[in-house]
Parts: C-alpha cells; sequence; structure tokens
C-alpha cells in the first residue's frame, strides 16, 4: 500500500468515526442542528463507503456508483449551510441560491454522459467550491463571536470546510490539466486527512479537549464567585452570579431561579418562573428548550429582561441533594454543540449551588450569634434592671423597718422627718424606674409619644433645671435665641434630663456639662457636651441601643440600666428628629438633637410646664 | 469607747438608713461613699473599724479595689458585702467576706449578722 493510499485511508476512517459520533450523539438529542450535521458527515460517510467497496473490488453498477458519490459530493456544501443557517442568520436569497445551484449541478451531472465534459465540471467545482468556502467563512465569523470550546470547535470547522474547499479546487485543478495530477495527489490526500481531523475536533472532540477548553471559563466564573457568598444580600449574589454565569458562557444573559417552598414555585427576582423554562428542574438535569420569548414573556407579568434568545440551556441547582434552584443560560441561536454547553452549565450550576449554600450556612451562623447576643442583652437587662429597682427598695424596706423599731421602742417620740422624707423620696425613684421599664415597652409599641405643642424649649429646660437644681450644680446653659419647636412637653423633657443625667453620670467629679440650644434653619438642636470618660468609636452608633452600654463602661462603677439612650433616641426619633454622639474617648462626648421647629415665629408659644 | 462599724455605700440613702439603723442599736458607725474614702477612714480615723459593710459596685474605687488595698496594707478586718447583683455569695466568696446581705435585706438580717461578727455586741442601746 503507497503512502498516499495510507493516508487515504486514514482520512475515511476519520470521516467514519466522526459520522459514528455524530450520529450517536442525534440519536441521544436530535436537536435540529444534531440532525444537520449528521446529514452532512452522512453524505460524506456515503462517498467515503464507496469508495472503500470500489477498493475492496466490490464493484457496483459503475455509472450508479459514480453518480451517487457526485450527488454526496454535491450536496456537502448544502448540508453544511444548513448547519451554518441552525447557529447564524442565512438569508433565504443565500439558501435558495445555494438549493437551486446544487439541483442545476445535479441534474447537468445526471443528463450528461460521463465523463463530464471539462467546462461543466468546472463550473460544478466553482459551485462547491464557493458554497464550502462560504461556509468556512461562516465558522470563523462564528468563532469570533463565540467564547471557549464552541470558539475552537468553530474555528476547526472553519479550517476544515476550507481545506475540503482547497481539495476541491485541486480536484479541479488535476481535471483541467491532467498532467500536474500526480504531483497533486499526495497534497490532496495529505489536505482531505487534514480536513477530516479538523471535522473531528469541530463536531465530535473527544471529553477531555472539551474539558481543557472550558477551564479558562470555569476558572475566571469561580475567581469572580469565590468573594460572593460574603456578600449581604442573596439578591446581589444571585445578579453577580447571574452576569458571571453569562460571560463564562458567552450568553447575553443568565438568569437563577430559586426555590421558594412557600410559595411551592421557582422564583426569579420574586417572580414566578415561566414553566416553559422549569423543564431541567422536573427532570433533575441539564435541558435544552427552543424558546418563543413571546410566548414566555406572556405567560408572566412583565418582561422577562431577556431579549434575542432562541434557546435556554439550563441545569438544576442542587447542593447535597437539596434542590436549591435552576440556572438558565440564554443563547441567542440554538446551540450548535448543545452537549458541551449544557455540560459548562451544569458545571456553572454546581458552583452556583456551593456558594448559594455557603451564603445559606453564613447568614444560619449570624442568625444564631443575633439571637445569642440578643439573649445575652436580655439577662444583662434583666440582672441590671432587677439591680436597679433593688436599691431604692433596699432604703425604703431598711427605713421603714428604722422607722419601725423607734415607735416600738418609743410610741411618744415626735415622728422622725427626715426617715418619712426618704421613704417618700425613694418611692419615687423606684415610681421612675418602673416607668422608665414601661417607656420602653411603650415606645417598641410606637405609642410613646402623645400631642405635641409649641414650647419655648429655653423655658422647658429652665423649668427641668431648676427642679433638679440639687444634682445639677455643674451644668451650664446657652441658648443664644428663643427656639421653639412642637414637642410633647413631659417626653422632650425626658430626653433633656436623660442626657444631661447621663453626662454627669460619666463625668469626673467636679467637671461641668454643658447644655447649648440653637435654631438651624427649620430645625431646632440641642447639644450635651461632657468632659467625661467618652464614647470608643466602635461602640458609638451603638450607644442608643437598648440595654447597649460602651465597653469602656465598668458595670462595677457604673450601675444602670442601659435604657436612658434609648428612650431619648426613641422620643427624639417619634418627633420626627434625629439623634447622634461625637465623642473622644476619654475627653467627653457631645450628643446632638435635632427635631423639626415652627416655622411661624408669630405663634405665640404656649408657655406650659408640667 | 469600742471600735465603730464602717458602712460603704455610693447610694446615700441606704449609707443613711443602715447607719440609722446600727446607730439605733448603739453601734458606733462610720461611713464612706466609696472605697476611696473607706481606705481613708481606715487610715486617718480615730479608731480602726471594727467591722466593715461593703457595697461592690462603686466609682473611684469599688468593693474588690477596697478589699486589695486593705490586703496591701496588711490590715485584717471583718467584711459583709452588702449588693444588690444576683452574684452576692459569688462576689462574697472572691474578696473573703463574713457575711453576706442580699439587697433589699431585713434590718433583723442585718442585726444577727453583725452581731455574730461582734461578739462583744453591746446591749441594747435602751437597756
Amino acid at each position: 500500500m503507497s503512502g498516499v493510499d495510507q493516508l487515504q485511508y486514514l482520512s475515511w476512517f476519520v470521516y467514519l468515526l466522526v459520522f459514528a459520533l455524530v450520529l450517536l450523539r442525534t440519536i441521544g438529542r436530535p436537536t435540529p442542528a444534531h440532525i444537520d450535521m449528521t446529514l452532512f458527515f452522512g453524505a460524506l460517510a456515503l462517498i467515503v463507503v464507496l469508495g472503500l467497496a470500489g477498493r475492496l473490488g466490490l464493484r457496483l453498477p459503475g455509472p450508479v456508483t459514480d453518480d451517487v458519490v457526485a450527488i454526496a459530493a454535491l450536496a456537502l456544501g448544502y448540508l453544511l449551510l444548513r448547519v451554518v443557517a441552525d447557529f447564524s442568520r442565512v438569508s433565504a436569497f443565500v439558501m435558495r441560491a445555494v438549493e437551486i445551484g446544487m439541483l442545476v449541478s445535479i441534474v447537468a451531472l445526471v443528463i450528461t454522459p460521463a465523463p463530464l465534459p471539462t467546462p461543466t465540471a468546472m463550473v460544478v467545482v466553482a459551485y462547491l467550491v464557493v458554497v464550502l468556502g462560504f461556509d468556512g467563512f461562516a465558522f470563523a465569523r462564528q468563532a469570533a463571536r463565540s467564547r471557549g470550546g464552541t470558539r475552537r470547535r468553530m474555528q476547526a470547522a472553519a479550517v476544515a470546510s476550507v481545506l475540503v474547499a482547497v481539495v476541491l479546487v485541486i480536484a479541479g485543478v488535476q481535471l483541467a490539466v491532467p498532467q500536474f495530477s500526480p504531483a497533486l495527489q499526495d497534497l490532496s490526500a495529505a489536505l482531505a486527512l487534514a480536513s477530516g481531523i479538523g471535522y473531528y475536533i469541530g463536531f465530535a472532540p473527544p471529553t477531555w479537549l472539551r474539558r481543557a477548553w472550558q477551564e479558562p471559563e470555569v476558572r475566571a466564573f469561580l475567581s469572580r464567585a469565590v468573594h460572593l457568598a460574603g456578600l449581604a444580600d442573596t439578591r446581589d449574589i444571585v445578579e453577580e452570579l447571574e452576569r458571571a454565569s453569562a460571560d463564562a458562557f458567552g450568553a447575553p444573559a443568565a438568569r437563577i431561579a430559586l426555590w421558594d417552598a412557600d410559595k411551592n414555585c421557582l422564583l426569579v427576582d420574586g417572580s414566578p418562573l415561566p414553566a416553559t423554562l422549569a423543564s431541567a428542574w422536573s427532570r433533575q438535569r441539564p435541558s435544552l428548550m427552543s424558546l418563543d420569548l413571546a410566548k414566555v414573556e406572556n405567560e408572566q407579568t412583565g418582561s422577562f429582561g431577556v431579549h434575542d434568545a432562541s434557546a435556554a440551556l439550563s441545569a438544576p441547582i442542587t447542593a447535597y441533594a437539596r434542590r436549591i434552584g435552576l440556572l438558565i443560560a440564554f443563547a441567542p441561536r440554538s446551540p450548535v454543540f448543545a452537549n458541551s454547553d449544557l455540560e459548562l452549565v451544569q458545571l456553572l450550576a454546581d458552583q452556583t449551588a456551593v456558594i448559594l449554600e455557603s451564603k445559606k450556612l453564613i447568614d444560619q451562623a449570624a442568625e444564631v450569634r443575633a439571637r445569642e447576643e440578643a439573649t445575652r442583652l436580655k439577662d444583662d437587662f434583666l440582672s441590671s434592671a432587677a439591680h436597679d429597682l433593688k436599691t431604692p427598695l433596699t432604703g425604703i424596706i431598711t427605713q421603714a423597718q428604722v422607722l419601725q423599731r423607734r415607735a416600738e421602742r418609743d410610741p411618744e417620740a415626735p415622728p422622725d422627718r427626715v426617715g418619712l422624707n426618704r421613704l417618700v423620696e425613694q418611692s419615687h425613684r423606684l415610681n421612675k424606674l418602673v416607668l422608665e421599664l414601661l417607656d420602653v415597652s411603650r415606645l417598641e409599641h410606637g405609642s410613646l409619644v402623645g400631642d405635641c405643642e409649641l414650647m419655648d424649649l429655653g423655658l422647658l429646660f429652665r423649668v427641668v433645671a431648676q427642679q433638679e437644681r440639687s444634682r445639677w450644680k455643674r451644668v451650664e446653659f446657652h441658648a443664644s435665641e428663643s427656639v421653639v419647636a412642637p414637642v410633647d412637653p413631659p417626653r422632650f423633657e425626658q430626653v433633656v434630663t436623660n442626657l444631661v443625667e447621663n453626662a454627669l453620670k460619666y463625668s469626673p467629679a467636679q467637671a461641668t456639662v454643658r447644655v447649648e440650644l440653637w435654631r438651624d434653619g427649620n430645625e431646632a438642636r440641642l447639644s450635651v457636651l461632657d468632659e467625661g470618660i467618652g464614647v470608643p468609636a466602635e461602640d458609638q452608633p451603638r450607644v442608643f441601643e437598648r440595654f447597649h452600654r460602651g465597653k469602656n463602661v465598668d458595670d462595677r462603677h457604673f450601675a444602670g440600666m442601659g435604657l436612658g439612650l434609648y428612650i431619648a433616641r426613641g422620643i427624639v426619633e417619634q418627633h420626627g428628629g434625629r439623634i447622634w454622639v461625637e465623642s473622644t474617648p476619654g475627653a467627653g462626648s457631645t450628643f446632638h438633637v435635632a427635631i423639626p421647629a415652627s416655622i411661624s415665629h408669630v405663634e405665640e408659644p404656649v408657655q406650659r410646664v408640667s | 469607747m469600742q471600735r465603730p462599724i464602717l458602712v460603704i455605700d455610693d447610694d446615700p440613702t441606704i449609707l443613711a438608713t443602715v447607719a440609722e439603723a446600727l446607730d439605733l442599736e448603739g453601734f458606733p458607725v462610720v461611713t464612706a461613699t466609696n472605697g476611696a474614702e473607706g481606705l481613708e477612714v481606715m487610715d486617718r480615723g480615730p479608731k480602726r473599724p471594727a467591722l466593715v459593710l461593703l457595697d461592690m459596685r462603686m466609682p473611684v474605687l469599688d468593693g474588690w479595689e477596697f478589699m486589695r488595698a486593705v490586703r496591701e496594707r496588711g490590715l485584717s478586718i471583718s467584711v459583709i458585702v452588702m449588693t444588690a447583683a444576683a452574684d452576692a455569695r459569688r462576689w462574697a466568696r472572691e474578696i473573703d467576706a463574713h457575711g453576706v446581705l442580699a439587697k433589699p435585706f431585713e434590718l433583723d438580717e442585718l442585726m444577727a449578722q453583725v452581731q455574730r461578727l461582734l461578739p462583744t455586741a453591746p446591749p441594747c442601746a435602751e437597756t
């Protein structure tokens, strides 16, 4: 057997192999693209089988064999164009022209007795070269638009198609100039083998090659996805995964549908997934669907947000047998290489499952921590509240029993006024604490602040300061103007009292507390400045939280319920205002309050003091 | 004159009423509103107290710091912890106190503990 023969047998083997592989795939998943590929390689296989039969000496009726081979060869260009039309738009004009060219060529071939006159043969060859060249160009153009495996396969198909065209050109040259024929025999055989390998790589690549081509896309997807589980909002994660999937896939869009156990349906961005897209969910394996987008959009209110897609590839997102959802990649046309695309979609869906599952675990852990923190705060609060209530109670019980003993020992003695006053005072103190606890409960029901009336805030402050003068000796008040605002007077007094008491509590014994009142645009502004221990930066946003106390507050030194600032914030916010703190630990704090002030200066403030 | 009982508590009402109750029973009493003032009494008072009634959570110098300072001075003294905290017994053990009064306490309980620790307690003031 000569070298040329060996080459020819080898390329025949490759063509038959590709046909067998493509046929098997079509039986497994008969998509239009798969069927068209099978027809194309079927025509090639037919030519090969008849050639092989000739070589083996199985003489079929000569003219019929030649005609069949010629017809099959002439059909190649058209059949490959059908494959091209499966993934890109081929104008009807081109399609018709190619069909007519094929029919005319076939008719010419059948009615003309062999051998074909050279000029006719040249025209037929030229027709085939043009059509195969066009197919090759279409593959190359699609390769430029694709990525990953699809790109490589399109490139291989383009090269293979061009090589077939070149082989045909050589055949034409052999017909026209027979003396070149032997020299071109080797080249033609080598090119035919190369084209066979090209088609093998393009249309039936081995698994390891497909994996290797997918790897960069999967890697890029993973490097984007790896940080996603840390994002706070699951919606952001889903959106980013959708973008990364679309990019990895080279698709215009991808969507993730998540299973909602309560509603018993798949949701995309809150709205139900159209039933036509959910087939991969019910089958729990990757699925390819041809789409009629209009129908899909009709199935749900509003647009699905994906346009210009005629196919959807979807794969179930599953973690530890728990069905999480569905990843759907949209393709503008039905994919040529559906199997490897579905493989990729399933790979991305698996990675998506890992990320969504991690996010779920992170959320669960955070929830547990938050619950533990809430329980701890509640326990702390209860023991703190109990401590605060017990202190005046101790004074009351001790004082009452002292009075009792005195009375028992000397019934005639005059009443102990100091002791009685203490009893009353401690009872009030106890009552105040109980009211504070009730305030928290009302605050949480939103019913703490009642009717507001226009008040002169400076006057209101002075009245409170007068009532508390024995304890507020170190409190200075500055107001450059009269500030009037609609407030619930007893509640606003409570804000002022809480802030001043707080400042005094955390200040050194001789330090002053400065209260400033002014008007800033449409806001009444109050600030309370102290030279106390301050609030560390990390505690500043949390000082107004229920039960919260600063890290630098030693429980042993400062007993208290940690409710004063919480109540103050609640009251200010129910007045439509804001409260915040600025502080330098060790140097002091300034608590700021801003509430909407009355616009009208004309209206006489109500000078009522509770 | 017998050695006084030192009462340390940052709450002025409790301080005053406990002092008054002890006074009523004839015990001499000195008071302090925090550990630092208490130490002052220990260091400079005319007579070293026989017993300390000690609150634990106080500003400036708390009960633990007060006890550490007392031990550093090599003084040994009977102590009764008075606290409203749930951890009263644990805190009392921490500082090796001789008694514990969980606020709010009964006057009888206060007297019983004081008399247990001061065997030379005076007879009732009335007699």
